[in-house]
């Protein structure tokens, strides 16, 4: 991958994880989530892990609906 | 030639899409770029490596990314409602 | 050195800093921060181009994330 790609993912990354700290909505903090698991995905790809990038891309929203499943619960979340 | 210039247009639209994920204040208005991000993102994917297996794993983004954003929209404005 | 690695790295530092001290100090921030060393850790592997680790953490990731959270439920919120 050209440098300069690399550092556009890895900037969206690194403000997507600094974000996702800092950020005290729950919302807020799954989108800045969100937006960190879209920075890593070229950087699979980019190595040929083609098989592992399909599997994590189809499991990993299914942790984001679980951790969505306990906010529904909450009085003040929805 | 068309590659590069079609991955760099994507990349462009993707870190311009990021930054307005990061400065818009209201969460509503910070949805819709996330879009933005995943079908931008599902692009460079596709551009970046030619191999026949390729489409798979865009494919296999698209809809997890769509899902996942969708269900982060339709819990922020209510959820499924119930009758009681 | 591979920027997939350092990017690694400073993801699991953030995150685990992040974990220990989440900013509202509820059971939920700190498993979405949680959410942010597990893709430390996946980028890490990646660099050491460990494909069969890489699915196998993947689909484990989830499934602790599904076990916290079914805890959360029973437990309440605090």
């Amino acid at each position: 991958m050209n440098e300069i790609y690399a550092a556009v993912f890895g900037a969206m990354v690194l403000l997507g994880a600094v974000t996702t700290a800092l950020y005290r909505d729950p919302f807020d903090k799954l989108i800045s989530l969100s937006l960190l698991a879209a920075g890593i995905f070229p950087f699979l790809v980019d190595r040929g892990y083609l098989d592992v990038a399909a599997a994590t891309a189809l499991i990993a929203p299914l942790s984001t609906i679980f951790i969505l499943m306990v906010i529904r619960r909450k009085p003040g979340g929805a | 030639m068309a590659v590069l210039i079609a991955l760099a247009v994507v990349a462009g639209i993707a870190g311009y899409a990021a930054a307005r994920v990061l400065l818009e204040r209201n969460t509503m208005c910070r949805l819709p770029f996330l879009n933005v991000v995943s079908f931008a993102v599902t692009g460079a994917l596709m551009l970046l490596l030619p191999h026949p297996l390729t489409i798979i794993a865009c494919a296999a983004y698209f809809v997890g990314s769509t899902l996942e954003s969708n269900a982060i929209a339709s819990t922020w404005a209510g959820g499924i409602r119930k009758h009681e | 050195m591979a920027p997939e690695f350092v990017l690694g790295l400073l993801l699991l530092v953030i995150g685990s800093i992040a974990s220990a001290w989440p900013v509202p100090r509820t059971y939920l921030a700190r498993l979405i921060n949680l959410e942010i060393p597990a893709w430390g850790l996946l980028l890490v592997m990646l660099s050491y181009d460990e494909a069969l680790a890489l699915l196998t953490f993947g689909g484990v990731s989830a499934l602790s994330t599904y076990i916290f959270v079914r805890v959360m439920e029973k437990k309440g919120e605090p």
